[in-house]
């Protein structure tokens, strides 16, 4: 990381009042890519050098030159993918538009109807030829999706979210009972983070307080760029207090007076009503100084991202929203410590936060009651096409997978010989395995698997795994940020060793995989060349005669395929 | 080491860490890849991204170590570069599993790397093949895919060269131009696997902003980026460390050497000026050492024309006419100017000849020009002219203030250390009527008319008086004549000296109190301070706001004039100045002159001699009659030329020592090749009173010879014994009469040289004025701003002030950067012009415009630029055939006699 460009943007751009990164994402607005003269002038106001600017422009698939000129996206998402339906949209789309007007994004997050593509600064999906044609001709211009959404246990997050008015009598009563009140009862609800790792909230949060420097941030991680998941856009979209008072309460909990919600640029329905959610706290005197006239201030701030999938790490999206690369950068320094503008920052996933109203209002110990001991809560699951009552569903930590496959999902709509739960760094959990987990944390890693964002995709039984894992591979390569070498160049090599065992005689060197496999696994900087070999190793381990073929000496000279997380 | 550290801090106790199962000593904080090097040794660990003078970055992975945390025995693997050691932690530096990654981890880099090692620039000498045979590579596994080989080379720049198909993405470049230069002008595009270091905007180095400085190439471990001398990896003969011959920052350079030819120059990793950094002046400029227009022979004038002697003929005759000009006209017809560029060793000696051969203190330097306020200035409020504190100060300071000084480009590897600070936020004031670069990045820029820093320094003490913000104890316990200062101040019309000044009030205000409100605030100054009317009161006025605000004495603070030359600090402690003897002793003192007279053994003028300004008058009026110059190039670079070519020309012997044929040197009746800083040993003393050593490198060009040697042997021919030239020999003697030097020895100067003053014991000082002033106390002197006369005389029918700034590229008259490849980059002299006044005068970038003084006139091109504000002017001196010199001013520093390069009142018009 750069600590002169951290404190550069700091300074010059007064960090989020003229924010680098939002400036250099309005260059694109107009053509779809950034002219390099406007860079150069930004250059100049911020003092950070052309390369830099141009650098950052170059990171970014809304920025970068090859987006210049494109029109529409197809979504090029997992779920998608398996559900066969991007060709034919594809084909339809090319009836309006010349190829290179044709652009990817990557998860649209409409994994539970498919065919999804972005046109216009709109998401549509499921739509037949004709509603194309009606979408592209200004006749149609309802985006709005529908999916199921139902609980099994305690609806924390999908029950109905109180009137502001209700919400403010809490806030107010919790600026009563002061900060450690509330961090205590943080701790005793055993919040762990939902956006992958786990790692207890309350811990995070009293690291940042107790951090020197000010302003501190609170930092809401909403590029839920997993394909697959759709749990964070449902609660933006149709929770978006909960979300954001979940931001400012954390705020209070860690002495932080900033909160930047940055969200995907793949969402923009998100986008808009969270936007219009600040407008609303804003009126209802909870986005300012001063808040209910206490002397805590609390000042939101939206970030729009500009498409990558790497921000979503959380050093990334620091990086990010300073207006640099968004490369992954060494810890420690921990965010906690030196996060955004070098100021002690909390970054948390958009469900984390979505609890913590929960908490305020029922204390930590109801929520501590609900799911397992050592995994708290409820858990947001997204379904996608291949069930039969496909949606977004909530469950008490510690369900049984079965259940609610059966229960919310109303089983497969389709046969489907593996799930691909927690997106594309998750574990591949074959069908018989299914049975043997239960939504938690713990039953998940003890099995060798990843609970991540519990999107759960399914894999086609005639969908080829080799196919699949060259899709994975591809995903890593397309993202990877390119600083660690192990991510950047292993996610090309594994990508071109599988594509070439489908078109060619040849056949992968087993020991080659796996020693690929393992330098990603321990080399990588961060959890995306990391993450990769869980689910290759799971297919390994699981579809050992549908990959037999592609390689030479399966499991030979050394067995690593075990479903052992990475 | 170890039981140094123990003993100094005996309360601490020891931590230990474990490699393989044994314990070692770990220190707070470090990482554990520099646990493993303090305990394995440097190369034990195999890295490819890390670098000795860059923050961990952990990119490459091939630092990777297994590690326990005792009770929780899983190992784990991380990488070694930026995981913080922790005691108790086990680590595995060298499992199976380890050996295992590494070598995959190169395996991967080798499949879009070429393998033409055999061919390549850098065989021999490349990190990445270093680290391959080391973990064991013998194939690369993977099926032929996608590469990045066909990369094209960038052979642009005159220097800097590059061929990123043998990048292997470590970012050590683009991290060394950010952490170590600042200048940002590297970047990664795109990501991923296509991700790719870019210059600018994917650029040409020519094409970028790059500055040449080399940090990229001196990092990268492959020859990915490199430089035209092949610097890393050019195979040498031998390797000499010596000090460069450019501005007054003294890095330390280790020169590469073949068969008698300077190959390469690297900056060594250990310097502590310079860490593994300098500037493109110091790193590639070099080639005019062996320049075919280097003066090869001694040349007298004969029938008008210059033409070649021997040695001993140009001696021979120089005996017989200097003996008979002093016997005639007395030793007060001689005089000497000596040299900044020239060693310690030979300014002594040539102080010596003129004062013990001649009898007269005749002897000025080009420090009169430069930095002579700033000595005289600092000397009467403290006692010493020389800067109080040293560069690596910088690590503790809380405010910079930098004043009439441009460091990035006069001084660039303190300038980028300052631009660091600037940059990461510590508050940074600037009183410069130009934009500078590091203007850019300050808190306040105080954009003042040149010739007011009196106005503005005043009003800055002003507000701090006003608001209370003085160190009272400091004032009351070091401090004399604060209550008249104080009283002096108060008494100050603000409206005037803003009116004056064009500073508003808030500013100054504003920045007073971020200086004096620093816990500790660090003064720099340059000739914008100096080379003025007021020149001395302004350097001051500094002192007095150090010594207001208690910043004297400690680390992090004090008064650091920024010396021009590399040896401008050492000419004038060697005695290069004619009322001062070597070690600054006062020549008019009778017990000083006794002194000097049983040392020298020859007697010494009781006379206050001639500075140069005088020298030239007393030519015109006939009473000089003979000049000796080692080294200076007055007919260019001293103001007001006509004037001084025609003293020059009226003298009966002009004596030049010099390196090429300079427009001094072509009016000479003798002419006696020196050599340059590669073919002489001696010592320099850099801005931070660093007295470092200078090894000979190559053996002098032709017949010429070591500035030092002449002198001495020039000095045996008029018949006073003076041993031979080294400059261990010499050190010693001027140990023996300079007090400050006391205790340096040419033996233990070792790599990075000591701070003077150094004791009997060898004991040097990194801080002057540490519980007491070197006068005493140190002296507030109210003063207060003036106008000078060039405005009051000229501003009605010349308009615009015209002052003068450099650039990084080339280094005053040209006379070496000139002729080397520099000036592919930088080719001539701009006249910065705001847009505005550009505007109503028709003139366009790049439009000849001709500046008008009362002493004569002159054409430079225009360069419309921001950099100025309207009605100032600002041009560049490095291309003297424009003669900037016809229209500079005679106006002098009222005390010091330091010439007014700074404020001249012109007009102009387009040509």
């Amino acid at each position: 990381m750069s600590r002169n460009l951290t404190a550069l943007a700091a300074r010059k751009g007064k960090g989020l009042t003229n924010n680098l990164f939002e400036r250099i994402a309005n260059l694109a607005q107009e053509n779809g890519t950034t002219d390099k003269e406007a860079m150069a002038r930004l250059a100049d106001e911020f003092l950070i050098g052309k390369a830099n600017v141009y650098g950052t422009a170059s990171f970014y698939d809304f920025t970068r030159a090859e987006n210049q000129g494109k029109k529409v996206y197809v979504c090029s998402g997992s779920a998608c993918l398996l559900a066969g339906t991007q060709d034919a949209v594809r084909a339809e789309l090319s009836k309006h538009f010349q190829p290179h007007e044709i652009g990817e994004m990557c998860c649209l997050g409409r994994c539970h109807e498919n065919s999804a593509f972005h046109l216009g600064g709109q998401n549509y999906s499921a739509k037949s030829a004709v509603e194309i044609a009606q979408i592209i001709s200004g006749a149609l211009t309802d985006s709005i999706d529908d999916y199921h959404v139902a609980h099994i246990g305690t609806p924390i997050l999908t029950g109905q979210f109180p009137a502001l008015d209700k919400c403010r009598a809490a806030i107010a009563a919790m600026f009563k009972a002061g900060p450690e009140a509330l961090l205590q009862a943080i701790k005793t609800s055993g919040l762990r983070g939902r956006g992958g790792a786990g790692f207890p909230m309350a811990f995070k949060l009293e690291a940042c307080r107790k951090a020197p420097g000010t302003p501190r941030f609170i930092v809401c991680n909403a590029d839920e760029g997993d394909p697959g998941a759709f749990s964070d856009r449902y609660l933006m979209e149709h929770r978006p207090f909960a979300v954001l008072l979940g931001m400012l309460i954390a705020g209070y909990a860690a002495e932080a007076e900033c909160g930047v919600i940055y969200i995907r640029a793949e969402y923009p329905e998100s986008v808009a009503i969270i936007q219009e959610a600040i407008q609303a706290l804003t009126e209802a005197g909870l986005n300012g100084d001063n808040l209910l006239g206490s002397d805590f201030g609390f000042h939101f701030k939206l970030i729009k991202a500009q498409g990558a999938y790497i921000c979503g790490e959380e050093t990334a999206l620091l990086q990010s929203i300073e207006g640099k690369r968004p490369e992954v950068r060494v810890r420690p320094p921990y965010p906690a410590q030196e996060g955004l503008f070098g100021k002690p920052t909390v970054v948390n996933n958009v469900e984390t936060l979505a609890n913590l109203y929960f908490i305020l209002t029922e204390g930590g110990e109801a929520f501590a009651q609900i799911g397992t001991q050592q995994s708290t809560g409820t858990k947001l699951l997204s379904l996608d096409s291949s069930f039969r009552r496909p949606g977004l569903y909530e469950v008490d930590m510690g369900t049984p997978l079965a259940k609610a496959i059966q229960t919310l999902g109303g089983g497969f709509r389709r046969p489907v010989k593996a799930l691909h739960i927690g997106g594309p760094l998750g574990g591949l959990v074959p069908v018989h395995k299914i049975s043997d987990l239960t939504i938690d944390f713990e039953s998940f890693a003890q099995e060798g698997f990843l609970l991540g964002h519990a999107s759960i995709v399914g894999i086609p039984e005639e969908y080829p795994m080799v196919q699949y894992l060259e899709h994975l591979f591809a995903f890593t390569a397309h993202e990877s940020c390119g600083k660690c070498f192990p991510c950047r160049i292993g996610s090309v090599r594994g990508k071109e060793m599988l594509q070439k065992a489908q078109s060619e005689s040849y056949k992968i060197d087993w020991e080659l995989f796996n020693d690929l496999i393992e330098t990603l696994a321990k080399g990588s900087l961060c959890a995306l060349g990391g993450g990769i070999p869980l689910p290759v190793r799971n297919a390994l381990a699981y579809f050992k005669e549908e990959l037999k073929p592609f390689f030479s000496a399966y499991g030979t000279g050394r067995i690593s395929a075990g479903a052992m997380p990475g | 080491m170890i039981a140094t550290v123990q003993t100094k801090e005996p309360a601490v106790a020891v931590k230990m860490a474990f490699i393989n199962g044994k314990p070692y000593e770990m220190r707070e904080g470090e990482t554990i890849l520099t646990f493993l090097k303090r305990h394995l040794g440097e190369k034990h660990i195999p890295t490819l991204c890390d670098a000795p003078n860059l923050e961990p970055f952990g990119a490459c992975r091939v630092c990777s170590v297994e590690i326990a945390r005792q009770g929780n025995g899983t190992p784990k693997t991380v990488a070694s570069c930026h995981t913080p050691i922790e005691e108790g932690l086990m680590i595995y530096p060298d499992s199976e599993s380890v050996l295992k990654l590494r070598r995959n981890l190169i395996e991967l880099v080798l499949t879009d790397h070429p393998l033409d090692c055999l061919t390549c620039e850098v065989n021999g000498n490349c990190e990445l093949q270093d680290v391959a045979a080391k973990v064991g590579i013998r194939k690369v596994r993977y099926p032929e895919g996608k590469t990045h080989l066909d990369r094209p080379k960038d052979l642009s720049h005159p220097y800097m060269t590059s061929d990123l198909s043998k990048c292997i993405m470590c970012y050590r470049c683009v991290r060394a131009c950010d952490e170590v230069q600042g200048q940002l002008v590297l970047s990664v595009a795109g990501r991923g696997f296509d991700s790719k270091i870019i210059k600018g905007m994917d650029q040409s180095f020519f094409d970028s902003d790059c500055v040449s400085c080399g940090a990229c190439a001196q990092a990268c471990p492959t020859s990915a980026i490199s430089d035209i001398y092949e610097s890393k990896s050019v195979v040498a003969h031998k390797k000499v460390r010596t000090v460069c011959t450019y501005c007054g920052v003294g890095c330390n350079l280790e020169v590469k050497v073949n068969g008698g030819k300077v190959m390469a120059i690297q900056a060594p990793w250990d310097a502590e000026v310079n860490a593994g950094h300098t500037c493109l002046k110091g790193r590639y400029a070099f080639s005019f050492y062996k320049h075919p227009e280097r003066l090869q022979y001694p040349m007298m004038r004969k029938n008008g024309q210059l033409e070649r002697v021997t040695w001993d003929e140009a001696y021979d005759y120089l005996a017989k006419r200097l003996i008979e000009i002093k016997e005639k006209y007395g030793g007060d017809a001689i005089a000497g100017i000596s040299s900044s560029r020239c060693t310690n060793e030979e300014n002594y000696l040539m102080q010596k000849m003129i004062r013990a051969c001649f009898g007269t203190n005749n002897i000025d330097g080009c420090a009169r020009v430069c930095h002579s306020p700033t000595a005289l200035g600092m000397q009467r409020t403290f006692g010493t002219g020389a800067a109080t504190n040293s560069i690596a100060d910088l690590k503790h300071t809380d405010c910079i203030l930098i004043i009439g000084a441009n460091p990035t480009a006069g001084h660039p590897v303190t300038g980028a250390k300052l631009k660091q600070k600037a940059m990461k936020g510590t508050p940074l004031i600037v009183i410069d009527p130009r934009r500078t670069e590091i203007a850019k990045y300050a808190t306040h820029h105080l954009q003042l008319r040149p010739g007011t820093n009196v106005a503005v320094l005043n009003m800055m003490l002003y507000y701090i008086i006003q608001e209370g913000l003085m160190d009272k104890d400091f004032i009351a316990q070091r401090t004399e004549g604060f209550d008249e200062f104080r009283e002096g101040i108060l008494s100050l019309n603000i409206d005037e000296l803003e009116a004056v000044s064009g500073v508003p009030r808030e500013q100054a205000k504003a920045a007073a109190i971020t200086y004096a409100t620093a816990k500790t605030a660090m003064a720099f100054h340059g000739l914008g301070v100096t080379e003025h009317y007021q020149g001395t009161y302004a350097v001051m006025l500094i002192a007095d706001l150090a010594m207001i605000t208690g910043n004297v004495g400690k680390p992090g603070c004090g008064v650091n004039p920024l010396r021009g030359q590399n040896n401008v600090q050492g000419m004038a402690d060697m005695g290069a100045q004619p009322y001062q003897g070597a070690g600054y002793l006062d020549v008019t003192d009778p017990a000083v002159r006794a002194t000097y007279e049983a040392f020298y053994g020859a007697p010494i003028s009781d006379r206050v001699g001639y500075t140069i300004p005088e020298m030239y008058d007393a030519a015109l009026a006939g009473k000089l009659k003979a000049l000796w110059v080692m080294g200076e190039d007055m007919a260019q670079s001293d103001p007001n030329t006509h004037h001084v070519v025609k003293a020059l020309s009226s003298l009966e012997l002009l004596i030049v020592q010099e390196i090429f044929m300079t427009e001094t040197a072509k009016l000479a009746h003798v002419v006696l090749p020196g050599a340059t800083f590669l073919e002489k040993e001696g010592t320099f003393t850099n801005g931070e009173r660093r007295i470092q050593r200078v090894q000979k490198v190559v053996e002098p060009i032709g017949e010429s010879k070591p500035d030092g040697q002449i002198i001495v042997e020039m000095m045996n021919r008029l018949g006073y014994p003076q041993q031979p030239y080294t400059a261990k020999g010499i050190l010693e003697e001027i140990s023996q009469i300079v007090p400050f030097f006391a205790g340096v020895r040419w033996d233990e100067l070792g790599n990075n040289g000591k701070q003077w003053p150094v004791l009997p014991d060898g004991t040097d000082t990194k801080i002057l004025h540490q519980g007491a002033f070197k006068r005493g106390k140190g002296r507030f002197v109210f003063r207060e701003y003036v106008e000078t006369r060039e405005i009051i005389d000229y501003a009605q029918d010349y308009p615009f002030i015209l002052t003068t700034n450099r650039v990084l590229e080339q280094y005053n008259a040209g006379t070496m950067t000139r002729r080397t490849p520099n000036v592919q980059i930088v080719h001539e002299d701009v006249l910065l012009i705001n847009p505005q006044d550009a505007r109503s005068r028709h003139i366009s970038n790049g439009d000849w415009v001709r500046i008008e003084s009362a002493r004569g006139e002159c054409k430079v091109k225009a360069r419309l630029s921001n950099e100025v504000k309207p009605g100032i002017l600002s041009t560049t001196f490095h291309f003297p055939e424009l003669m900037v010199n016809n229209v500079t001013s005679d106006v002098h520093d009222s005390i010091a006699k330091c010439p007014e390069y700074k404020v001249v009142s012109v007009r102009i018009e387009k040509v």
